[in-house]
């Protein structure tokens, strides 16, 4: 009997016990069913507090060490057969039939690792990092090593070539010819990730990622109309020409799908001309009345907007209270993302548009790859415009491994964010997808959470929206007030909004969505510049919803004034733009989202009305407390004058305080203070709830574009 | 293969104490034990609240004052929300003010005790959470709640109308969540009280004592329990800030209106004052404070010390902050004297916090008592029943009080207390301002024809339900008023009501004999005991000049 002690001791021959004996009830579970089934192993037995574990290769050092590291104490690696091995670990752990390596899987990932290892091209600590990897995920061995860039796409590539005989093609340099390339439907090609390179009257040479199926062959091949022989290609390089081949069809379908499918829910039409005529007609009114009776028709004004103010401040506090009264997010514990069995978790795509950003990129894909899930499930698309060419250059320079996607979206217009966000969507192959900003640090576990939350809520809900903050918010006052700002509205209103089952503005990024329900909704209004509001009210009244989790995304606020001020301004244009979109049949909108949802949606959207007016009551207060000017007080009769006196007193106190309160709740204790001097920033808001509002009739579609990285290290 | 590093949101929160972002293990919320609570103490007091003021009379004026700015809030020529003026702290007021919407509520005094009631149900909503989160049995925690709702002091200011209950509902629903806040480390429930005191603190002034030790309280326990500055400093701030906003702003409000920024306290009073402040030895003070606490609060005298021991002794720091308040609520009344904050010293209604804070810290003690906290609880309820009598007695014979006597009398004898005295000789009842009101309101129909000072007949204005009858102070301010005063004719008066007793009534001062009945041209149209209607002739002229000018009277 030969013995192999780890760590502590050296071998020694005796009569110990032996997996025939049984297994030892305590010890059973000592090592996950993935690790047990991938390195043959099997703790069985206890013997003078070494425990004993039962390996098929006793001598093999990673099997060994991996072994070690998960049992804390001495540990004895004891020879056995394969058979003996496998049916204990079938009796620990019943085998799922489709979740149990097969033989011929085991050896190809075994013929696999000693092609690389002997070859010299991976070394034993990233053989057994992607070994345990495999046995959590059970994904391709090779696919572990690219994705951790410890081997490249084409020596992979030449692996698999010499594991499955067949040929390689390089497509790097590659001009397609289109007619050839577009015989395989655009469908098939990216369900499949092939596509022709060749043809012959009688053969079409096709360039695959991975060796296809028998019953994906056969799909092809009748798709084709005439049989085809495939060839290996680098998936990156397999993955733009696809792109490159359909790109036409992609900035068709991005740009027009909203558009031509709902033209009544796009906003590419600023205001309909029903809108149109109400409004002219509603001017018309309030000058004739102004012109007869000025003093009534300037208190009715002054009325309306006062109890405009009024009702979203007290909407607004009693979201607060609620939040503040219970726990509203849909909660996930550490304890339930370590017992996700990282085999079932699917694919997850994550879109990130980037514009003029270059000198990001690193950082993206450092944080990306630092999110807690298998980079094996990872689809990310990088979403580049194509005149933005440092950036796409950057990418391609960085020879990203084969998870992320660079994807450049064609010059046309608009040339906004919704539009590469739908351009990337036809390109997703996750079952949910995600947009991150390319400044964004999502908690690492978020997509982990993301995936319970949906398992575990209505199957109405096809969207879950993760917190936002910033990670500068020290960096000067005008950060601390952004992140104020945010706690508020991300710990508080949301949360409270997502309770109440209301309709949502999303948050510009980490709303991760249901895929196919995004694209069936016709996904982002690319005539939108807060498609993101736009689309979190699209779903609601489609009859789905939202759900918060308790997982926080941080960006880069704004440091800049001007900067953050051009930012707010399509925000607050974009907000204007949605109301106008979902109000142009108030009588249908009410009808889909009830008259909860209705009061919801018009007074979350009233809130950029009321940055509005904000400056004219101002003006108006202040006025009156140097002037005590006469007009003034007959603007504000009874009960105008208790609402507005209310706002001064009660809406100015409710608004300073959900600052405070979302930064307390946030644990951002030392955000309070800037919290007080809140007011400031509302000043700021109105400037740029402005400058929105002229730019909604001078320019409705432009995006203003948000400079990022001027955080000055502070990230 | 390298693994970037990114800060977790765990890992910003390691080092907080308190628990931020999510519920902790908490009671369970049970909306509906807190709406009988609420709707069982609402209705009881209002009922007996009816009683006592409708048939027993006994009805403190401060309270018909309050009702009668809440009537002109809605009613008078034109609203006015000024109306609520400086006298008291304006949500004392403003609180009760949508009672006063329908006038038909109001003239029938059935308001009157709901303007106390809802409050001090409130206050029992409070204690009962408490009483949840120390664990205490259901039944107990009923017992002691009818206990406490069956005290006299409690009885008298739950359903007579008065202020009092209005902040202290307020004060003790903040505590209640500090109460909660030890208990679970959540810091919403520091954002929550916050937020109370901040209403309590215009509600009623004396808050502001209370406020002031919870902050420090707060910063004290984050300190001991390791929390770095930033969270001790931010937890204060979100604490204090709705507080300190409220108090800046009203602050502001007074300079703006009366170029006086502390006008909200030095024009403060107790409308129901019980006289002038005499002069206090410390000895006598001494005095006065053992005998508010014995004769007002007698659970004080044991809760106290046993706060004190659990906080000293058994590192009970929460225990000792009670014990700090509950000294603290003993020793203002005498610091009001000393600082001479008060015209109405050491009156038995300052043992109405003194008695509700030992509530809280004898829960606290239960609570902290473990196994024995149902022996505590119920030693507590003991001590509740056994007050009542004692109290009953005590207020029918202490010195410095306002409606205690009457109402003790009332209830012991069921007898009506009109026209009987309180111990301060002011007259019980509210039968001359009935007459006098039924006499307008049969005789008057037109908009700001009564010139008065409604300083002094706001409880007639407010029987009538009518304030816009009035051409009153708050109609167009003081400046306009005392204009018309002199030329009342002119400004389209066609009476004159003034109160016949020498208690500062402008128009009484002015129109001394009209009052008297003996001015030939002012006629005296309607008299009652403290009332008096007089009509003002078209052209009249102060002096005896009659001008054509407006037609011959």
């Amino acid at each position: 009997m030969t013995t192999t002690q780890t760590g502590q001791t050296g071998t020694e021959t005796r009569r110990q016990p032996r997996l025939t004996d049984g297994v030892d009830q305590d010890l059973r579970h000592l090592i996950p069913e993935g690790i047990c089934r991938t390195f043959r192993v099997m703790p069985y037995a206890s013997a003078g507090g070494t425990v004993l574990v039962a390996a098929a290769d006793a001598d093999d050092a990673i099997t060994a060490h991996v072994v070690a590291e998960r049992i804390d104490r001495p540990v004895q690696l004891v020879r056995h057969t394969v058979n003996e091995i496998v049916g204990a670990i079938d009796s620990v752990y019943p085998p799922q039939e489709t979740e149990v390596e097969s033989p011929e899987a085991r050896r190809s990932r075994m013929q696999m690792a000693q092609m690389l290892t002997r070859s010299g091209l991976i070394t034993d600590e990233q053989l057994q990092r992607a070994m345990l990897e495999y046995s959590r995920t059970g994904d391709p061995l090779g696919d572990i090593l690219v994705s951790h860039e410890a081997i490249t796409e084409d020596v992979l590539v030449a692996a698999l070539s010499e594991m499955y005989q067949m040929q390689r093609v390089g497509l790097t340099d590659f001009t397609p010819d289109l007619e050839v390339a577009r015989r395989l439907p655009e469908p098939l090609a990216h369900a499949f990730q092939a596509i022709p390179v060749a043809a012959t009257d009688d053969l079409v040479l096709l360039a695959v990622a991975r060796p296809l199926d028998a019953e994906q062959s056969a799909e092809v091949e009748e798709a084709l109309g005439s049989p085809f022989r495939q060839l290996l290609a680098n998936r990156t390089d397999l993955d733009q020409l696809i792109q490159r081949v359909h790109a036409r069809h992609y900035a068709e379908v991005s740009t027009r799908l909203l558009m031509e499918t709902r033209p009544e829910e796009s906003a590419h039409v600023v205001i309909s001309g029903g809108q149109k005529a109400g409004l002219v007609i509603t001017a018309i009114f309030v000058v004739v009345c102004a012109v007869i009776w000025p003093m009534p028709t300037a208190i009715a004004v002054v009325g309306a907007c006062s109890l405009l103010y009024l009702v979203v401040s007290f909407y607004k506090f009693r979201l607060t209270l609620r939040a503040l009264g219970t726990h509203l997010e849909t909660d996930v514990t550490d304890e339930e993302i370590a017992a996700i069995d990282e085999r079932r978790l699917p694919i997850y795509t994550i879109l990130v548009p980037l514009y003029k950003e270059a000198g990001i990129v690193p950082r993206l894909v450092r944080d990306i790859n630092a999110l807690d899930y298998p980079r094996t499930r990872l689809d990310v698309k990088l979403l580049c415009e194509e005149d933005d060419e440092e950036t796409v250059q950057k990418i391609r320079d960085m020879q990203l491994p084969p998870h992320f996607h660079l994807v450049v979206v064609p010059d046309s217009q608009p040339k906004t964010k919704p539009k590469a966000c739908n351009y990337g969507l036809q390109l997703a192959t996750g079952s949910f997808c995600v947009i991150f900003d390319a400044e964004d640090r999502p908690d690492p576990d978020q997509l982990k959470k993301a995936v319970i939350a949906f398992s575990r809520v209505a199957s109405n809900v096809v969207c879950v929206q993760a917190k936002l903050n910033h990670f500068n918010q020290d960096q000067n006052m005008l950060t601390a007030w952004f992140a104020n700002e945010y706690s508020m509205h991300f710990e508080l209103v949301l949360p409270a909004m997502g309770a109440a089952e209301s309709p949502i503005p999303l948050g510009g990024t980490s709303n991760h969505f249901v895929t196919d329900k995004l694209r069936e909704l016709g996904a982002w209004d690319p005539f939108n510049v807060t498609e993101d509001a736009d689309l979190g009210i699209r779903l609601h009244r489609e009859g789905y919803r939202t759900a918060m989790i308790d997982s926080t995304t941080l960006e880069e606020a704004n440091s800049q004034v001007p900067n953050w001020i051009r930012q707010r301004s399509r925000w607050n244009k974009g907000y204007i733009q949605t109301w106008l979109v979902h109000m142009r049949n108030p009588f249908q909108l009410l009808a889909q989202t009830g008259l909860k949802g209705f009061l919801s949606f018009n007074l979350t959207m009233g809130s950029a009305f009321v940055l509005l007016l904000n400056p004219i009551f101002w003006a108006l207060t202040t006025l009156y407390v140097f002037t005590q000017a006469g007009f003034i007080e007959q603007l504000f009769p009874g009960m105008i004058f208790y609402a507005a006196s209310a706002l001064l007193f009660v809406g100015n106190f409710v608004f300073v305080y959900l600052n405070v309160a979302g930064s307390l709740h946030r644990g951002e204790f030392g955000l309070t203070r800037t919290a007080l001097l809140s007011p400031f920033y509302w000043g700021l808001m109105s400037w740029a709830a402005w400058k929105g509002f002229i730019q909604l009739f001078t320019n409705p579609f432009y995006w203003e574009k948000t400079e990022h990285g001027l955080d000055e290290g502070h990230s | 293969m390298s693994t970037p590093v990114v800060v977790h949101t765990k890992d910003r929160l390691s080092g907080v104490v308190q628990l931020v972002g999510r519920r902790p293990n908490d009671i369970e919320r049970r909306w509906w034990e807190s709406a009988l609570v609420f709707a069982f103490f609402t209705i009881g007091y209002t009922w007996f609240g009816y009683w006592v003021v409708v048939d027993m009379h006994v009805v403190g004026f401060e309270t018909l004052d309050r009702l009668n700015r809440a009537l002109m809030v809605w009613h008078n020529d034109p609203a006015k929300l000024s109306a609520i003026g400086f006298d008291y702290p304006p949500l004392a007021t403003l609180l009760i003010a949508p009672l006063a919407i329908f006038r038909g509520l109001v003239t029938s005094l059935a308001v009157v005790p709901l303007a106390s009631a809802i409050f001090a149900a409130f206050t029992m909503v409070a204690f009962n959470t408490m009483m949840r989160r120390a664990l205490i049995a259901g039944p107990l925690r009923y017992a002691v709640l009818l206990a406490l709702g069956a005290n006299p002091m409690v009885l008298l200011y739950a359903t007579t109308g008065t202020r009092h209950f209005v902040w202290i509902a307020l004060v003790v629903t903040a505590l209640g969540g500090l109460f909660a806040w030890y208990i679970t480390a959540d810091v919403r429930f520091v954002m929550l009280s916050g937020i109370a005191f901040s209403i309590a603190s215009i509600a009623g002034y004396t808050s502001l004592t209370f406020f002031v030790l919870s902050a420090i309280m707060i910063g004290a326990i984050l300190a001991r329990l390791g929390a770095d500055g930033t969270e001790v400093e931010g937890t204060v701030v979100g604490f204090a800030s709705p507080t300190v906003y409220v108090i800046a702003l009203w602050t502001v409000f007074n300079f703006i209106l009366l170029l006086r920024p502390f006008a909200w306290i030095t024009r403060s009073s107790d409308a129901a004052a019980s006289g002038g402040l005499e002069t206090f030895s410390a000895v006598e003070l001494l005095r006065a404070t053992g005998q508010l606490v014995l004769y007002g609060a007698p659970i004080a005298i044991i809760v106290l010390p046993a706060l004190v021991f659990a906080g000293v002794a058994r590192g009970n720091p929460f225990a000792l902050w009670l014990g700090v308040m509950l000294g603290a609520s003993i020793v203002m009344p005498s610091a009001a004297v000393v600082l001479r904050l008060t015209d109405s010293p050491m009156l038995m209604r300052n043992a109405l916090p003194i008695l509700l804070i030992s509530m809280i810290g004898a829960i606290w003690l239960a609570r902290s008592a473990d196994e024995g906290s149902t022996l505590v609880a119920a030693l507590l309820v003991v001590a509740l029943v056994i007050s009542i009598p004692w109290t009953i007695q005590a207020m029918k014979t202490y010195r410095y009080q306002n409606l205690e006597a009457p109402f003790a009398a009332a209830i012991t004898t069921g007898e009506s207390q009109e026209g009987a005295e309180t111990l301060a000789r002011e007259k019980v009842g509210i039968f001359s301002e009935q007459a006098m009101a039924e006499y307008i309101s049969n005789n008057v129909s037109r908009d700001n024809s009564i010139l008065t000072d409604n300083a002094q007949t706001y409880a007639v204005m407010m029987l009538t339900g009518h304030p816009e009858w009035f051409f009153d102070r708050i109609d167009q301010s003081d400046g306009p008023w005392k204009i018309a005063l002199r030329d009342p004719a002119a400004h389209g008066v066609l009476y004159l009501l003034m109160s016949t007793s020498d208690n500062g009534d402008l128009v009484t001062k002015l129109y001394a004999d009209a009052a008297a009945g003996s001015d030939a041209q002012l006629q005296v149209v309607f008299r009652t005991p403290r009332y008096v209607l007089v009509s003002v002739p078209a052209g009249y002229k102060p002096g005896g000049v009659t001008t054509g000018q407006f037609g011959e009277s």
